[in-house]
């Protein structure tokens, strides 16, 4: 595989990713920003596992998963049901803990970062092809987990809590129980992200989980669309390889781009590129097609 | 004891720049429904218009001063409409789209004050700006005429701008078009030429905060809008968001306990403490110290 | 005799005959070197500098003739100081170029480099301390020795110059090597005999300073040292003057912070204050004088900054490797003529920089001086120069 399209697919999986680890608790109107310094804990983490306690990298994986999902979880206990601006000050101050106390902690680098980490399985291409596994793999389950939950009681709730919290609350929805299991689930989800991301680059570095990385993902959310995960999957790619393919003079211009983009999305149609309503009508038309079919082939069993 | 004072005034210039900066953010919530997450970022752009017109008139203090003015009210004129359109559709879209539609402005102005304006090099302000040398300095005390006026400018501003808004009719025609722009039509109020007037306002006061900040830091540089943005909505929020006399208040103990927290603990974690006691309070009380007043 | 002279004679033909064959036929019509580079983005005013010095390298050289009689062309490859960008550029990169400059900054090279170690390729990374440059050997050249040999002769030397700094305190930013550095100094400066106070942490989002020089003269120090951003350099020392701090000689800014915002934002406030960097704008030769006029006329009068010389010199050392090592640029040899930059540039002796030459061993510097300066008048005026053994 040529190496471009390695880190091109690799990174748009993890934008992907991370993209719904915001747009979870974002169905609940939580901008759960947490979810950049879940990447951080569980990838420093993970990798301080890794080169100092040679422990190997499932272990490390699995580990980022578990700690992503104990901090969001014990966090859900105080803001799972809290207003929108508080999570988003819950998620700022998490950020900054993290920095500080990565940048103060010579065991995992310091400022310095850390370097070196090993290719998984010895050999350069298993590596990028079992990182490439990992993560479609996660992009499918995810993906898979969250369209059930898009159709099931639980998104209606969701959806519900979204627009009036206090309706929902008097129809007998709990909002707590259901702010801690998406936020746990999101904060899970980015541990396991920071993890593979560091990964990739085969290093870390404090840069990489930036307020900038908020920017990036709240952009492919609005963009692509924030009430359906199938905008993340068309926003990613394109918001992530678009500038690649541009002119140097062009390229330059990109986070301008991006911002133009936000804005005209936001003022033009409010909901993103993808809708439900679109999503619907793509569901609609699949299952209509599938029941001709279906139709066609009994009528043809029956002659 | 000097050294305290000293830290607690240090605190006290720090904290003017928060309540300038939330006060222009409160403003455009409650006359426009705005969450204007790049507010600091339009006040630093017209920090570089200043810079600029200064360069090229020599240095001429009342017209930079004017052009910082235009800049702001032309910004916010030009983004009144964005606003309002994702306003209009205020029933299928929550208030957290005007936050992003901010965003996205504020990445915009970042990008472009690093591309293009002193080949990306912070910007400079002439020392006749700042008013000089110290008007006190005992020992390690020391007032500068830039921290006065910052300072005094912001008390003033929240005064003036909470009498205006609650006590006088134009600031209740204000308010009422944020909160109801068809009720507000009902009872005669005549919404575009109040609206842009709101928009105005709110821009009067982002060029003399830009002035001010520029005569309080001396330099500019792209990334300063993003380096207070997020504590200007931190303190908005934790003053409760809209409330004026809220913000003057958080705003001062936030800068307060910075300095406090850099002067006597550590550099690095005043970030780390000054936000866990945000977060404790906000946990504590999740709409705002002082209560909403949107 | 006669037949002697005959011999002799024929044997230099034939030597002359055989060097002419031996010289290796250039496969290219022109030189490609990419320059990963942070061309927008919060470095963007560096990326532009280090992109006109480069350009300029490749001017100079094709005035002179190119690389091996064929020009060079410098591609600026923009990383955005973004790993995410940078990566990729990377590995479009590492699949045909020889070699590349760059990638510039800290984070990118992190991320991008072990590309360029996996495809073994040089990827010159001018700009960065060894403490970075050494995880990627030998497939990069440090342009900097490292700290703990550099820095404590030279926090020595300025500690000496003044009999009454008994103690030192430090303001340090927590962004990548700058902590090393500073503690790099203290082992100098306790060598001075100075006592080096606790440091004093600048948040790197720190806008106002008042709390943190307030806290640094609570411990009445004697001399000050900078390892912090240029621009919060000006400014803190603007706030120490306010506050009675009258011994500006006894400030010392390191390298990283001797940028332009030191002198916009310091102005006359930064006068008789010391600096120290690897570049000396005073010295005389026609290569530097020519330098240094066309980066003043280019950037309003500034002088170049420490670092701007660095990836001019990074081209002409591409240039000398190629040249004496008589790579091609043959597509079917790239891995050994790889190879045989990367050694050549990894070893290279007495190589003649823009301001002086140096030798490398291993990928370190070994001999490359270092300057203490004087600022007056937003001019640099030498103190002392501090030359450095491998």
């Amino acid at each position: 595989m040529p190496l471009p399209l390695y880190y091109f697919l690799s990174i748009t999986a993890v934008n992907i990713l991370m993209s719904w680890a915001l747009y979870l608790p974002y169905r609940m109107a939580h901008l759960h920003f947490l979810v950049v310094a879940n990447m951080a804990i569980s990838g420093y983490t993970a990798a301080f596992m890794v080169l100092s306690l040679q422990l190997p990298f499932w272990l490390a994986l699995l580990t980022g998963f578990l700690l992503g999902a104990i901090i969001g979880f014990v966090v859900a206990q105080f803001i799972g049901d809290a207003p929108t601006f508080a999570v988003v000050i819950v998620g700022f101050t998490f950020i900054y803990i993290t920095r500080t106390v990565i940048e103060n902690t010579e065991a995992v680098g310091g400022t310095m970062g850390l370097f070196g980490l090993p290719n998984i399985g010895g050999d350069p291409a298993v590596h990028r092809w079992t990182i490439l596994a990992i993560l479609y793999g996660l992009v499918l389950l995810v993906g898979f987990l969250i369209h059930r939950f898009d159709h099931s009681q639980l998104g209606r709730s969701a959806s519900a809590a979204f627009i009036d919290r206090d309706l929902t609350t008097s129809l007998g929805i709990d909002i707590k129980k259901l702010g801690i299991l998406l936020q746990t689930f999101s904060c899970m989800l980015a541990g396991g992200c920071g993890v593979l991301y560091g990964f990739i680059y085969k290093s870390f570095h404090l840069d990489y989980f930036t307020f900038h990385v908020v920017g990036i993902l709240m952009t492919i959310i609005f963009v692509g669309g924030y009430k359906t995960l199938w905008g993340t999957v068309l926003a990613a790619p394109i918001l992530y390889g678009g500038p690649l393919l541009f002119p140097p003079e062009i390229a330059s211009w990109r986070i301008v781009i991006y911002g133009a983009l936000l804005i005209f999305v936001l003022v033009l149609k409010p909901e993103g590129f993808i809708t439900t309503r679109f999503v619907y009508r793509v569901e609609a038309l699949l299952s209509r097609k599938g029941t001709k079919q279906s139709l066609s082939t009994n009528s043809q069993e029956d002659v | 004891m000097e050294v305290f004072i000293a830290q607690v005034i240090n605190g006290i210039s720090l904290g003017s720049i928060y309540v300038l900066l939330v006060t222009g953010f409160n403003l455009l919530l409650l006359v426009a429904m705005i969450i204007h997450f790049a507010y600091p970022q339009v006040v630093v752009l017209s920090m570089y218009i200043i810079w600029l017109v200064l360069g090229y008139t020599g240095n001429n203090l009342i017209i930079g001063a004017l052009a910082g003015v235009a800049s702001s009210i032309l910004l916010n004129l030009i983004s009144a409409p964005l606003f309002q359109k994702v306003m209009e559709k205020r029933g299928e879209v929550d208030i957290n789209s005007t936050m992003v539609v901010s965003m996205g402005m504020g990445m915009i102005i970042t990008d472009v004050l690093s591309h293009g304006f002193n080949k990306g090099h912070p910007i400079a302000f002439p020392d006749t700006l700042a008013g000089g040398d110290a008007i006190v300095r005992v020992g390690l005390i020391s007032i500068l005429p830039g921290q006065v006026y910052a300072f005094g400018v912001g008390v003033v501003a929240v005064s003036a701008f909470f009498w205006l808004l609650y006590k006088t009719r134009p600031g209740r025609a204000f308010r009422a078009i944020a909160e109801d722009p068809s009720g507000a039509r009902l009872v005669g109020i005549p919404l575009l030429k109040t609206g842009l007037q709101s928009y105005a306002l709110s821009g009067v006061l982002g060029g003399l905060i830009a002035l001010l900040l520029a005569a309080l830091l001396g330099s500019a540089s792209s990334a300063l809008g993003e380096q207070v943005a997020i504590k200007v909505i931190a303190v908005s929020i934790i003053a409760g968001l809209g409330n004026l006399i809220g913000g003057l208040v958080v705003g001062l103990s936030l800068g307060i306990v910075e300095a406090v927290v850099q002067g006597y603990i550590s550099g690095t974690w005043s970030n780390v403490i000054a936000f866990v006691i945000m977060l404790v309070v906000i946990l504590a009380k999740p709409n705002g110290l002082f209560g909403l007043k949107i | 005799m006669k037949k002697l002279m005959v011999f002799g004679v024929l044997v230099t033909l034939l030597l002359t005959a055989g060097l002419g064959f031996a010289q290796t036929k250039v496969a290219v019509s022109e030189w490609q070197i990419p320059f990963l580079n942070c061309l927008t983005g919060p470095l963007a005013s560096h990326g532009s500098m280090y992109q006109w010095s480069t350009n300029r390298a490749a001017a100079d050289i094709n005035n002179a003739g190119g690389i091996a009689g064929k020009p060079v062309q410098v591609i600026g490859v923009d990383t955005a100081n973004d790993p995410q960008k940078g990566t990729v550029e990377m590995a479009r990169i590492v699949k045909e170029s020889l070699v590349s400059l760059g990638p510039v900054p800290e984070p990118v090279i992190m991320a991008a480099m072990p590309i360029a170690v996996e495809n073994q390729m040089l990827s010159i990374t001018a700009t960065t301390s060894y403490e970075y440059a050494s995880k990627f050997f030998p497939w990069t050249v440090a342009w900097f020795p490292p700290y703990p040999k550099r820095f404590p002769p030279l926090a020595k030397a300025w500690a000496e110059q003044f009999s009454d700094m008994k103690q030192v305190i430090q303001f340090v930013e927590p962004f990548g090597p700058w902590p090393m550095m500073a503690e790099a100094h203290v082992a100098g400066l306790k060598e001075a005999g100075a006592n080096v106070l606790k440091p004093i942490e600048v948040p790197t989002d720190a806008v106002t300073f008042g709390p943190l020089v307030v806290k640094a003269l609570e411990q009445k120090p004697d001399g000050i040292i900078f390892a912090c951003n240029a621009e919060k350099i000006a400014k803190m020392i603007k706030e120490l003057k306010s506050r009675g701090w009258k011994k500006m000689d006894h400030i010392l800014v390191f390298s990283s912070g001797d940028d332009a915002p030191l002198y916009t934002v310091g102005g006359d406030d930064i006068n008789g204050i010391q600096v120290y960097n690897y570049v000396n704008p005073d010295i005389d030769s026609p290569r530097w004088n020519a330098f240094k006029t066309a980066f003043m006329k280019d950037h309003n009068g500034m002088t170049p900054f420490s670092l701007s010389t660095n990836y001019y010199d990074a081209l002409f050392m591409i240039k000398e490797a190629i040249e004496k090592t008589g790579v091609a640029g043959d597509p079917s040899k790239l891995k050994e003529e790889r190879k045989k930059i990367a050694d050549y540039c990894a070893n290279v002796k007495n190589f003649q920089g823009l301001m002086f030459s140096w030798d490398m061993k291993n990928g370190e510097p070994t001999n490359k001086p270092l300057f203490i300066f004087e600022i007056q008048g937003g001019k640099k005026k030498l103190v002392k120069e501090i030359k450095l053994k491998g």
